[in-house]
């Protein structure tokens, strides 16, 4: 969530004034009382969040003695709340009174707020009193919570105000990403691929792909940060995807992160490639406008997925029970005898065919299988009835046009992603479709999303192709995200794990 | 100090830091599996035991193999990232050269005509080898073969046919032992910088059938 933030001013009373009124209603603070505490003074530090030049929320701390630092209040109008803006403003004010020396920091909150204690308790606080009735004419009970500020506690809420400088390394696949992002901001994407050496096989061979990936490390590594413009030691963290994905591809890229983050010192954050892949929407937009579905279509994946939080909170909705729908495209292609990758070279072959010269089936979208699998994918049935049909035809003698079969088949995957992926949108009542995965390169994908989105009056996000294929800078994008959210570091001790579940967005 | 960061994940993961002749910490996780999971914390506490800042450290060592596919690329990736991260040199040990070094340390006495047999697991039935005829006048281990694969009878074969008596020892794989390989080498500037993998097969990978354009021509 990308906000403007700024020191407050007396000019802001009003603004303010309106969001604490609003907030607080017969606690809020006099306006006198909050025009003192504007004014400028050595014990108080306030700042203000801006959303388009307009006053969204504040925050404010005392530092009396030096020592310790009191919140004295912090508030976010309410139709800006759940963006993270809370978080936002707490790390800034815990990074002033770090900065200014304080050790402890302490505040008080409604006990009927389980929400802001919860947010508290995620940024180091921890409850120490209880003051019964505090909050008049209510009678309600004010928690006390209390934070160390650690060395680790305010470079942790530093981190979150500066916009991090992160490495991210991606080997899931056949792609060797380093990417290198300042916060929002993409600095570097550096990708060395395997494709060619995996053509004549007709996929993705798992240990060609794995031994790609070591040699490509230190020429993409040295790449990016020469196209950053960076160097390692000025690098605020190191991210890297621990899965889902091919095993040993995974470990390459796993083992060097682990082995950078040591050599440099800095902190490594395993993070979900999944999850990765609509954490890229950030270096476009800014921000993932959430709650979004996201519908991830690669060689290896076939996933739709519900994001509330792209840090925090990402369900997955359905995903493929048999071949992904790169790997449909593939082996289609393969029997079509028209070369890899299968996607660009169907979506030539079809350009010119008739979409609906054959009706391919539309894999689990019969009502029994509906029930059970609203969400999931399937194209193994239709790669048969493709393989059917050719050799029924072939038995016949028969001429077919091969740009009808090609685009007929193109038609049956797309119309199933898209039926699915709005389908999800409408019944979640989330009017937002991200695409992502190098199946998004297919121009009938884009197509019909676009065209079946408007239709639906979904908002339809597909980030530029090549942050849309697998690529480190996507892996770094996450990882500021989990920085800037306040989350800690990983351990040096995750595993690589090859069906790590899209639930698990960072690996502790 | 000239202190060196040796990295090797033949077999288990094993890591260590070697001043001149001198260890001045190795820690060896004795697990064929978990490479990528345990070499981030063997680095850090290596280099803890070692008291030994990374920004200290002269160069990296990779062990290159031979060993089986997915962890030796462990090693192998770590110790480039490493490098690259201290921004010092990165050099290559063939890794049955540390054990042939622990092997002679432990009185292990080789000739052209009694050399030592190197051998590690290759899985499926065969067998990494290399023969050694002893330490050069520098410390280094000679090679009389390149490492290979074999099945153990084919060895045998071999060895026979050759009229060669090999001695066999069982050393462990140890990370201090290719540093101190690392540290000779370079001494006398024989060291490599080659740290490519040594696999010694070919990726598992079938072609399929070639299938020509069916049905018409694209219009």
């Amino acid at each position: 969530m990308q906000f403007a933030m700024r020191p407050a001013t007396e000019a802001d009373l009003d603004e303010i004034f309106a969001i604490e009124h609003a907030s607080f209603g017969s606690t809020a603070w006099p306006k006198q009382m909050m025009a003192t505490e504007l004014s400028p003074s050595p014990t108080r530090n306030y700042f203000v969040a801006l959303d388009n030049d307009k006053i969204v929320g504040y925050a404010g701390i005392g530092v009396v003695d030096g020592n310790h630092a009191d919140v004295m209040t912090i508030a976010v109008s309410a139709g800006q709340r759940g963006k993270g803006l809370g978080r936002a403003l707490m790390n800034r004010i815990i990074a002033v009174a770090a900065k200014r020396g304080a050790r402890e920091m302490f505040l008080e909150v409604r006990a009927d707020n389980p929400v802001a204690q919860a947010l508290y308790a995620s940024l180091g606080f921890a409850q120490i009193d209880l003051r019964r009735a505090y909050y008049q004419p209510e009678g309600i009970d004010a928690v006390i919570m209390r934070a160390d500020l650690s060395a680790k506690v305010a470079e942790r809420a530093q981190q979150a105000v500066h916009e991090p400088l992160v490495l991210g390394i991606e080997s899931s696949c056949d792609e060797t990403g380093v990417g290198i992002v300042r916060g929002s901001t993409l600095l570097a994407n550096v990708i060395a691929s395997s494709m060619d050496a995996h053509a004549r096989f007709g996929g993705v061979v798992p240990e060609i792909a794995a031994r790609a990936h070591l040699e490509a490390l230190q020429p993409t590594l040295r790449e990016a940060l020469r196209t950053a413009g960076v160097s390692l030691s000025e690098i605020d963290a190191i991210a890297v995807t621990n899965g889902p994905g091919l095993a040993g591809a995974l470990m390459v890229g796993v083992g060097a992160a682990k082995a950078l983050a040591v050599a440099t010192g800095k902190p490594i954050y395993a993070v979900n490639h999944l999850v990765g892949h609509v954490g890229v929407d950030v270096l476009e937009r800014g921000e993932v406008v959430t709650p979004t579905i996201a519908l991830l279509v690669s060689g290896g994946h076939t996933s739709l997925l519900l994001v509330r939080d792209l840090v925090s909170d990402v369900e997955l909705l359905g995903e493929t029970i048999d071949d992904a729908a790169g790997e449909a495209f593939d082996k289609v292609a393969r029997l079509l005898g028209l070369g890899y990758p299968g996607g660009p070279v169907i979506d030539q072959a079809a350009a010119d065919g008739n979409a609906k010269a054959i009706r391919f089936p539309r894999g689990l979208t019969l009502p029994k299988d509906m029930e059970k699998h609203r969400y999931d994918f399937s194209f193994s049935g239709l790669k048969t009835a493709v393989a059917r049909w050719v050799e029924v035809a072939e038995a016949k003698g028969e001429d077919f046009s091969v740009a009808d079969v090609a685009a007929s088949f193109r038609e049956a995957v797309v119309d199933v992603l898209v039926s699915k992926a709005v389908a999800a949108c409408l019944d979640n009542n989330v009017p937002r479709l991200l695409l992502g995965g190098g199946v998004v390169a297919n121009r009938r994908l884009r197509e019909a999303a676009a065209e079946r989105c408007e239709a639906a009056g979904i908002e339809l996000r597909i980030p530029a192709l090549s942050l849309c294929t697998d690529n480190g800078a996507m892996i770094a994008a996450l990882g500021a995200q989990l920085i800037m959210a306040g989350h800690e570091p990983s351990t040096l001790d995750f595993a690589a794990d090859s069906t790590l579940s899209v639930t698990n967005i960072q690996t502790s | 100090m000239n202190a060196l960061l040796a990295i090797d994940t033949t077999t288990g993961t094993s890591v260590a830091i070697v001043a001149g002749d001198r260890v001045l910490a190795e820690i060896t996780v004795d697990d064929r599996m978990g490479h990528s999971e345990n070499i981030g914390s063997s680095l850090a506490e290596v280099l803890k035991r070692a008291d030994v800042r990374a920004s200290d450290l002269t160069a990296v060592v990779a062990g290159r193999g031979p060993a089986p596919f997915t962890g030796l690329r462990v090693g192998i990736a770590a110790a480039v990232a490493f490098a690259e991260g201290i921004g010092r040199p990165l050099f290559g040990v063939v890794s049955h050269d540390a054990m042939a070094l622990a092997a002679f340390d432990a009185g292990v006495q080789a000739t052209a005509e009694h050399p030592l047999l190197i051998t590690t697991d290759a899985r499926r039935s065969e067998v990494y080898f290399t023969l050694y005829s002893g330490l050069d006048s520098h410390g280094i281990p000679m090679r009389m073969t390149e490492p290979a694969v074999a099945k153990p009878a084919d060895l045998e074969a071999l060895l026979q046919e050759r009229g060669i008596t090999a001695q066999i020892t069982d050393v462990a794989m140890s990370a201090a032992a290719l540093g101190r390989v690392a540290q000779a080498q370079l001494l006398v500037g024989l060291v490599s910088d080659d740290v490519t993998a040594l696999y010694l097969r070919a990726p598992d990978a079938v072609e399929p059938k070639a299938r020509g354009r069916i049905g018409k021509a694209v219009s």
